[in-house]
This record gives structure tokens, sequence and C-alpha cells, in this order.
């Protein structure tokens, strides 16, 4: 049977997308250049000509849940190519926001990360509430002595309370998530419908080639316009998961072994280059996103509050290390800058473009058929 | 006889480029001269230097040469470096390309055919005479120009700014045309980007202050008759008529919108809210648009593209202005209806050259959405339309609801039996395709089949009013330019300069009419008495009619009956014991020959025994050259021609299709004589073929070695 769309055309959602930063989007003539020389779109239903066609006609239900919009790693080669200027890559991220918005929940959050004038509101509440935490624990205090950080906050108090929060976020995103891999189903089954379904009975090897093609950056490294871009993601990206292990293997030697680490400890050399990989990294983005308006196009408060806060969660990383090494009176504020940062980072994260990883990651496991 | 003519004939030939080491020139010189006392015989190592050309203007003057022979280059190369004195012929033997850059050097046969090319040269120099041009008396100079729009008016200020006398006819009591009915104008300046006032308001006014310019409104051609540069048009105007003279004619006639009522399956007259981009141009300008909509239009407005245009069923062509039109058009609904959302469904939405800036400003209206897509069908239900679309840019049948549905109709060129010409062929021009006149449209797009009658926008090819003002001015260039030429006795185009025209031998003449059938141009109408009656500045100097004749009574004085039949009695054929062939070619001039010559530059090698013969056309080769050859010896004859048909090459329209209608009935003929068919081969070929010929030759020698010499050989 034939698919029939009656049309409905939805101005807000027009009117969205162009504000969060697919601005040229209604100029486009549908010449498909983009998916020609998009080298991640599959040779069935390519995007983004696509999703150009359903965002500047407005069509929010065939965008929302549209598995597609993951799969684009935003190089930006259809934007150099496009001949109207349109830059499809800025409107799929646009398109990705809307999605995070839409899954967010509680979804006033995804608000708050999106707007500038809830910049205090986001900054104020995980500064207010460590600092109720640790009025509750009663150290709220510069304490004497050698830098020792947990004496500003008890290890296991830290752990136990940014571990909750974690969990809770978890639930959170999972609420959302469900509905997302819900609809991912759906557009998936719509797209590969009348097409003999596989039997696939290589789910693990399937997850285990996505998760090599994650690490590696393999599709991201197809990108030709921009390459210094994939070294910097590679860049963010793995120092990002060094930190995140190193991060783990410090609250096992705080259970069980000795704490804070030796220097030459090979986990903190690890944490260090990890740190050093971020800011580098985090640095070229920035680079890019100030002087190569040309390649990757327009950027958004999301874009910059994002760059901007994992950068600063770096450097304020790394001065809480050297301030505890050098015993600089200032090291307890910096620490609880730092663990402000982490909050906003990774507390945050299913609400702000952090949210790629997770629903980049849910889509690329779930796709079927992608090749 | 014959020595008197050697007496002012000079021979050179040039030994450079090669051609000294393909043949020995001097004894091909020796054998020639002694064959024709010429004058004066020359080899020379390069004819085209200076010290070369100013040799043999030294002859020309010392000796009082009239006939110049010059075996050197392709007559197609340096042809500004020899004697161009009217009254001197000369005649371009081409050993260079045809003989030196395609036959291996020093060979019997490369002698031969360099020296059978030779002696056609001289023989044909000696059968011609040098032209005398024809010039009618008291050539006009005044442009006539049909119809009053757009195109007509920017003719009619172009002719008079170039210092012309204009005569604009035009059938409506004011002036503008279609453009009076506009609201506004599709932009034809930078920036492109919105749509701007009509032009037409001021053109006029521009037009009314021109002093050369006489205009009748109201008024239509009753008939009109002569030749360019010698037009009389007649003209009715309030009853009366009323005469004048006209050297050429600029038709801008325009074109009037497909008439809707064919669109039955797009709902027009079927469904009250289906109308066309007229319809909608009309209320926007009268600012009626309650009648458009009863009720404030809530679910939007659909243009409908390319209706019933590029469909086989109604107009097969794209009109070019109606994606444009469509674009302003949402302006003037966006104007009115803020918050209305606007549809385009096309096929393919066409914005030609600057206009492409144009669609991409209009594009930014967040409300208008456009996909290509084929409508399918359209309903109504109560005050909605629903419009069901498939192959649309989506992948999926779309279906929009909408309140109003608005058509984009193409274009149909006025008719041109409005000109009233009294010529025989026809009150009209005749159509190249889909009713719009032209004559070749790559290499001359505002020629009609008319001579001295120029046509100018729409009424020529579908275009917006912006392309019309440009054609139009195109137009008067060649108007101009033909009274020019005229006045000089020369033939336009495509033969430019040409000072010689058909002359005929009325005694002879058994009015047969072919001549008056079949010359594509009409340039022959009839007497009373049924005998043709030549307007020789409307020829083209094609030979057509002298390919056509079967008394030979019509011959240019270069190129004749006995000039070609002397040229193939030079060919010295060899006798049925050597077991050499000869084919005689008639190679078209236009595209045939310059492909042989490109065969020679890239040195491409065919065999010796073909000898060519330029022919102003493949449709002027007579009859009779065929039996002249045939009797004398030739084994084969070949014509080389451009592509006849749909989207023919031919430069007079209908001149390779005539040849091969003539070439088959000869074929019947042999058969009756108890020669093969094949002994005539029509080939078509195009400038760009010289790959091919090569093969071409060696195919159809096969053929002649298969059937054997030709019988009468020696006879």
């Amino acid at each position: 049977m034939e698919d029939v769309i009656q049309i409905k055309t939805d101005k807000r959602f027009i009117r969205q997308v162009k504000s969060l930063g697919g601005n040229p989007l209604k100029e486009c003539m549908q010449c498909g250049a983009c998916s020609v020389v998009c080298k991640l779109s599959p040779e069935e239903n390519p995007f983004p000509r696509k999703e150009m066609l359903w965002a500047s006609w407005g069509m929010k239900d065939k965008l929302i849940g549209d598995p597609d919009l993951w799969l684009c790693h935003q190089c930006g080669d259809c934007s150099a190519t496009c001949p109207r200027g349109v830059q499809p890559a800025t409107v799929l991220s646009a398109l990705r926001h809307i999605n995070y918005l839409e899954y967010a929940s509680p979804r006033f959050l995804a608000v708050w990360l999106s707007k500038p004038v809830y910049l205090p509101l986001v900054v104020a509440i995980p500064a207010l509430i460590i600092l109720l935490i640790l009025w509750m624990a009663g150290t709220v205090s510069v304490p004497d002595g050698p830098v020792d950080y947990s004496k500003l906050f008890p290890h296991p108090l830290l752990n136990g309370t940014f571990a909750t929060l974690v969990i809770l976020v978890l639930v959170a995103y999972w609420k959302g998530f469900r509905r997302f891999k819900r609809d991912i189903r759906k557009n998936q089954r719509a797209k590969i419908k009348g097409q003999k379904s596989k039997k696939n009975n290589q789910k693990r090897i399937r997850f285990f080639y996505q998760l090599k093609e994650i690490l590696l950056h393999t599709q991201f490294r197809k990108c030709q316009t921009n390459r210094l871009r994939t070294l910097a993601h590679i860049l963010v990206f793995s120092g990002f998961l060094l930190l995140l292990l190193v991060t783990l293997v410090a609250i096992v030697n705080v259970l069980f072994f000795e704490y804070p680490m030796n220097f030459w400890h090979p986990a903190k050399i690890a944490g260090n280059l990890g740190g050093l990989a971020l800011v580098t990294g985090t640095m070229m983005m920035i680079w890019y996103r100030l002087f190569r308006k040309d390649a990757i196009g327009p950027s958004t408060y999301a874009d910059w509050s994002f760059l901007i806060f994992l950068l600063l969660l770096a450097v304020s990383g790394i001065l809480t290390e050297w301030a505890r090494f050098g015993n600089w009176s200032a090291a307890y504020v910096i620490y609880f800058i730092h663990l402000v940062l982490v909050w906003i980072v990774i507390i945050y994260a299913p609400y702000s473009k952090f949210g790629h990883l997770l629903y980049r990651l849910a889509v690329l496991i779930l796709l079927k058929d992608r090749r | 006889m014959k020595d008197d003519v050697s007496a002012t004939l000079g021979i050179y030939l040039c030994t450079g480029c090669g051609i000294h080491v393909a043949i020995n020139a001097d004894a091909l010189q020796e054998s020639i001269c002694k064959a024709f006392p010429a004058a004066t015989c020359r080899t020379h190592p390069a004819l085209c230097s200076e010290q070369g050309t100013h040799t043999i203007w030294e002859d020309v003057r010392q000796n009082r040469l009239d006939k110049i022979v010059i075996g050197a280059c392709s007559p197609r190369i340096h042809t500004d470096r020899f004697p161009a004195d009217p009254t001197t012929i000369v005649e371009r033997v081409n050993l260079r390309e045809q003989v030196a850059w395609c036959q291996p050097p020093g060979t019997e046969d490369t002698r031969a055919l360099a020296e059978d090319l030779m002696k056609m040269g001289i023989t044909r120099v000696l059968a011609s005479q040098a032209p005398l041009p024809y010039i009618p008396d008291n050539v006009s100079d005044t442009i006539l120009i049909v119809g009053g729009g757009i195109s007509g008016i920017t003719a009619a200020l172009e002719a008079a700014r170039a210092g012309r006398q204009v005569l604009l006819v035009e059938k409506e009591a004011i002036l503008g045309g279609r453009m009076n009915h506009l609201h506004q104008q599709i932009p034809f300046l930078q920036p492109y980007c919105s749509p701007v006032q009509p032009i037409i308001g001021d053109k006029v006014r521009e037009l009314l202050a021109e002093e050369r310019v006489t205009i009748l409104t109201s008024a239509e051609i009753d008939h009109l008759s002569g030749q360019p540069g010698d037009f009389t048009v007649t003209i009715r105007q309030h009853g009366s008529l009323h005469t004048f003279r006209a050297g050429a004619i600029v038709m801008a006639t325009g074109w009037k919108p497909y008439d809707p009522a064919n669109l039955e399956h797009l709902g027009y007259g079927r469904l009250r809210s289906v109308i066309t981009q007229p319809d909608l141009e009309n209320c926007a300008r009268e600012d009626h648009w309650d009648q458009l909509f009863p009720k404030n239009p809530v679910h939007g407005v659909l243009f409908i593209q390319c209706a019933g245009s590029r469909d086989p069923r109604h107009l097969p062509y794209c009109s070019n202005y109606c994606c444009a039109t469509t674009l302003k058009q949402t302006t003037y609904l966006r104007k009115k209806y803020p918050g209305l959302p606007i549809y385009v469904i096309y096929k393919d939405l066409r914005t030609p050259g600057h206009l492409e800036q144009f669609y991409q400003h209009i594009q930014q209206d967040e409300l208008l959405f456009m996909t290509k897509g084929d409508v399918t069908d359209i309903t109504e239900n109560g005050d909605v339309i629903t419009v069901k679309a498939d192959k649309t840019l989506f992948g999926e049948s779309i279906v929009v609801d909408v309140d109003l549905v608005v058509l984009a109709t193409g274009m149909v060129p006025s008719n041109t039996s409005e000109l009233n010409l009294t010529y025989r062929q026809g009150k009209g021009l005749p159509d190249l395709k889909y009713g719009f006149p032209d004559s070749h449209f790559i290499c001359f797009p505002y020629e009609t089949r008319r001579t001295g009658i120029y046509a100018a926008g729409a009424c020529r090819a579908p275009m917006d009013s912006a392309s019309c003002m440009e054609d139009a001015g195109g137009a008067v260039l060649k108007a101009i330019q033909c009274i020019e030429a005229i006045k000089r006795g020369e033939a336009v185009h495509p033969r430019s300069g040409d000072r010689s025209w058909p002359e005929l031998y009325m005694q002879r003449c058994t009015d047969c009419k072919r001549c008056t059938e079949e010359c594509p141009f009409g340039a022959y109408d009839e007497t009373p008495k049924g005998t043709p009656l030549p307007h020789p500045t409307r020829c083209r100097r094609c030979g057509i009619c002298l390919g056509a004749c079967p008394e030979r009574i019509i011959n240019f004085s270069d190129f004749s009956i006995d000039n070609v039949s002397a040229m193939i009695k030079a060919v010295g054929i060899p006798d049925e014991f050597e077991e050499k062939y000869r084919i005689l070619a008639f190679v078209c001039e236009n595209d045939a020959y310059p492909a042989f010559d490109m065969a020679g530059q890239k040195r491409l090698q065919y065999d010796p025994s073909v000898r060519i013969i330029p022919v102003r056309c493949i449709g002027s080769v007579n009859r009779i050259w065929i039996t002249d050859a045939l009797s004398r010896g030739f084994d084969g004859i070949l014509l080389i021609g451009c592509r006849p048909g749909e989207d023919y090459q031919c430069h007079f329209i209908q001149g390779s299709e005539l040849a091969q209608q003539r070439a088959e009935n000869f074929k019947e003929a042999l058969q009756t004589m108890m020669l093969e068919p094949e002994r005539i081969r029509m080939e078509f070929i195009e400038i760009t073929d010289c790959d091919k010929i090569p093969t071409l030759i060696r195919d159809y020698l096969e053929t002649i070695k298969r059937i054997g010499p030709n019988p009468f050989k020696g006879i």
C-alpha cells in the first residue's frame, strides 16, 4: 500500500528550527547534493535531503525520533557543498536539539540549558545544593593544614551524593529514552517495511562493532571538510573517557586502598593525560567555532555553553590538582567550583548538548540494517 | 575560345605545409600547364605569405587576370589573404587538407588525385563568370514591426535609435500588449529580489516621443507582398486601406495563454476555486480579492506548475515564464494574507538566468512550501479543495487541503498567418516545431523561413518580458543587416556576402512548378500563367531550385549545371583493366566539407579514389550531374549532407531531405538502366564527424568492389 501524507505545516516548528541555528533552512532547493556528498548517509533513504524538506515544511512528526539525525556527526561536508549555502549540518544540529527538548524528562531542564536567561539558575542550583550538603555535613569552612579535599567534602559523602544524583538522572533519562527508543523503532520499521527482515543473531557482534566504531571514530574520520575537528573530537572523547576511568579507579582506591594517589601512580598519569587531551580538544573546538564559521556554520548558545563548561571543567580539575600539590590558599574554592562544573556537565548531560553521547549511542545500537 | 579564356587565367601551386612532400609539384605544374595554357602558371613555397600574395596581385595587375586557381590549403583557411575583388573569380583547390594530409606521399594515386582536383578547379573557373549582383531599385530603409507589445515596442525603439524609419502596426487600440494586464513584473534588473512595477508604461512613453516611428493602432495587415528591400504592406485601419513600403520586417505578435478549458483534469471549469495565473493577476491588479475568496482563506493556496505544459497531450514544451510568475504571484498573496500557507507543486522549478536569485529570495517566505510532484486528483468538499499529488520529494504521496488552486498555464504562439503574405507558399511563416516559426535554431535564432522577416519575443519562442526585450534588439539588428546587404546586392545569411543569385532561362521553362514548391524559403511566386516569378532577395542562394529543375534552366554565375558538369568531365577515369575505382562525392559545404578538412587536419588517411565536388547544399545536386558521372565512368556516387528529419541539421531546412528523396527516385531509375542502385549512396554527417570519414569511404568502396566496376566505363 502506498503511503499518503496529509500535509499539516507547522509554522512554530519552522521558527524553532530557524532560531536554533537552521536559519537559511527555507532556501533549500532539494538538489540533494548534501546527501550525495555525505559519507555517512546510507544508500536507501539518504539524509540530510529529506530532513531538509521535512524541516522546511514544518513536519515535526517526521523529525522527532528520526534515527538518521544521530548518524550525522556534523562534519560539515554537506554545508561546504550546498550550492545555496543552506548548511544542512547546522539544520540537523538544530533538529537534534529539538529532540533533546522533546525527550528530556523533566523537560524544563532542557529548556533551561538551551537559553542564556536561565544561566544563573543553571549555575546556582548545583552551587546551592552542594553548599547545602556541606552545610548538613558541617564542613562549610576553609580547613587548616595541608590541602586535603576530603576535609571539605568527605569522600563517602561525595561519592554517595553524586552517585545518587547520577542514578536519579539516569532514571529520568530512561523515561524519555523509552519514548525515544519506541519512536526510533517505529521509524526504522517504516523505513525497512517491505524489505525482508534478516534474522539477527549477531546482536553482540553488532554491539561490539558499533563500540569499536565509536571508540575509533571510524565514521567521523570520513569527514573531508573539517579534519582537525575530527581530531579535536577524538581528543575530547578519549580524554573524557580516560578521566571517567580514572574516577572509577579513584573511587575503588578510596574504598579499598590508599587515597589520594601518588603523582606517579599510573591512574594519576592517565588522569593528567586525559585532562590535557580534554583541554586541547575543547580549545581546538572553540577555535573552530570562532574562526572557521565558514566551515561549520553558526554556533548556538547550546553549542557554546556546553563547550565552555567542558573546558572550564577540565581547567578547574587541573587547577584543583595543582592547588593540592602546591598547597594554595584558594584550593578549596577551586575545588568547589570544580564540583559545580562536574554537576553542570555530567548531571545535566541528558538535557544539554552532551546528550548526543547518550542518544547517538542508543541509535547506533538500535539501528538494524544500516549497511 | 578556350585560348581566349586562358589568356586571363592564373594558376598557382603552393608547395608549403607538406604539399611538396606528398606530390611532385613541378611535375604537376608541368602537366597542368600543358593541359591549360594559362597566362601565368607558378609554384610558390608559401602562397599565403606576404610575398606569395604579392606575386598573385602583381600578376593580376600586369596580365589582367580575372580567373585565378590556387592549389593550396582549404578554401576555408586564409579567406582574407587571397584576392577578393568582385570582378575576379578565385577558385581554391584543396591540395593540403584533402590531398597532402590525408594521403600517403609520393604515390601514383596521390598524384592522380592532386591532378584531378586541379583540373576540376580550372575547368570550373573556365565555365564560370563573375557574378553581377542583383540590387532592387529603390531599396526601402523602413522597418515594419508587427505587434505593439513589449517586443514590438523595444524593436521599434532600437530601430529608431539606430536611425531607421519604423512603421509599427498594432491590432489593439492601445500599445502595450499583454503586459498591460500585469499587476507587477518579474524582476529584470539587480537585485532580482522582489517583483517590480511593469516597465511597459515607460516604454510606450519613450516610443511616442520617437520621431522616426509611425504607429498605427487598431490596424491589421490586409496583405503583404514583395521581397526584402522592397516589401509592400497594405494595412487596414478603421475600415480603410493604406499602403506602405518596408525593407525588412520584425514579427512580434506575441502569445496567448493556453486554453484552460482543456485542463478539466486539474479542476478548471469543474471546480469553482480553480483559476489560472492570468485570473489571479487580474484580481491582484484590480484588488478584487473577495472574488477569489468569498470567505477569509485559512487553509492555503496551491499553485500547480506546468498545468498543461511539458505534457504531450497539451503543450509539449516548457513556457519558460510560468515558474517565475508563480513566484511573483506568491508575493501578492503574502502581502494580502500574511498567515496563509502557499503551496507550489512543480515538475521542475525553472528560473533561468538571474531569476535564480529571485527564486531564492521568494523561498525565504516561511509559509511557502514547494515540492516536485504530479497532481493526480483534485476534489472539492464545501469550501475546501483537496489536492493529491504523487511522486513528490517526500517519496510518498501527499494530500493538501486548500482554499484556492492556481494553474500555471503555458504560452501558445500567436498565429503568424496574421502577416497575410501573398507568397505562393502561404500567408504565414512556416513552423519549426509547436507552432513557433524558426529556420535554424542553433545557427540563426531570429531567422524565419521568410528572408527579411525576423521573429522576436514570445511569438518566436516562449520567454518572459526581459528576454523579449533582448530578443527584439537582436531581431532588429538582423533586419538592419538584411537591408544593408540587399543594398550591396549580397545574400544576408547563411551565405553572407554571396553576390550570385539564381538566374532562370525562362524560354525553356515547362511550368512544372518544382522550384516554386521546393524552395524552402518561398523565393518563387507564380505569374498568372503559372510560370515561376523569382524574388532574388528572398533567396538564400542554397541552389535547391537548381537541384530540382528538370529542365536545368536555373543557374548561378559561379555555380551552374555546366560548370559542375565540366568538373565531372575533367576527372581522369582509369580504364576498366586498371582495377582502379573512382567515386564522385558531392559534399555539402556547410558541415560535411569542413568535416573532410578536419579529417585531414587530424591526418586521418582515406582511400584516394574519391573526387570531391563541394556544393552549396546537398539539395542543390541536379540529377544530370549523376547521369554525367555515371556515363563518364564513375563507379559510385556519394551524396554527403547534413541530417534531415526531426532535429534536422540542414542549413537550408529541407535540402538534405529533398536530396534523399531524389536519390531514392534515381535509384529506381538506375534499375531500369540495368545499373545497381548501390551506385548512389546518401550519407549524413555532422561537422564533428570527421572520425567517421575513413570508415564511411572504406565501406562504400567495399560495396562498389562487390558489385564491380561501372559497365559504362570506357564506352
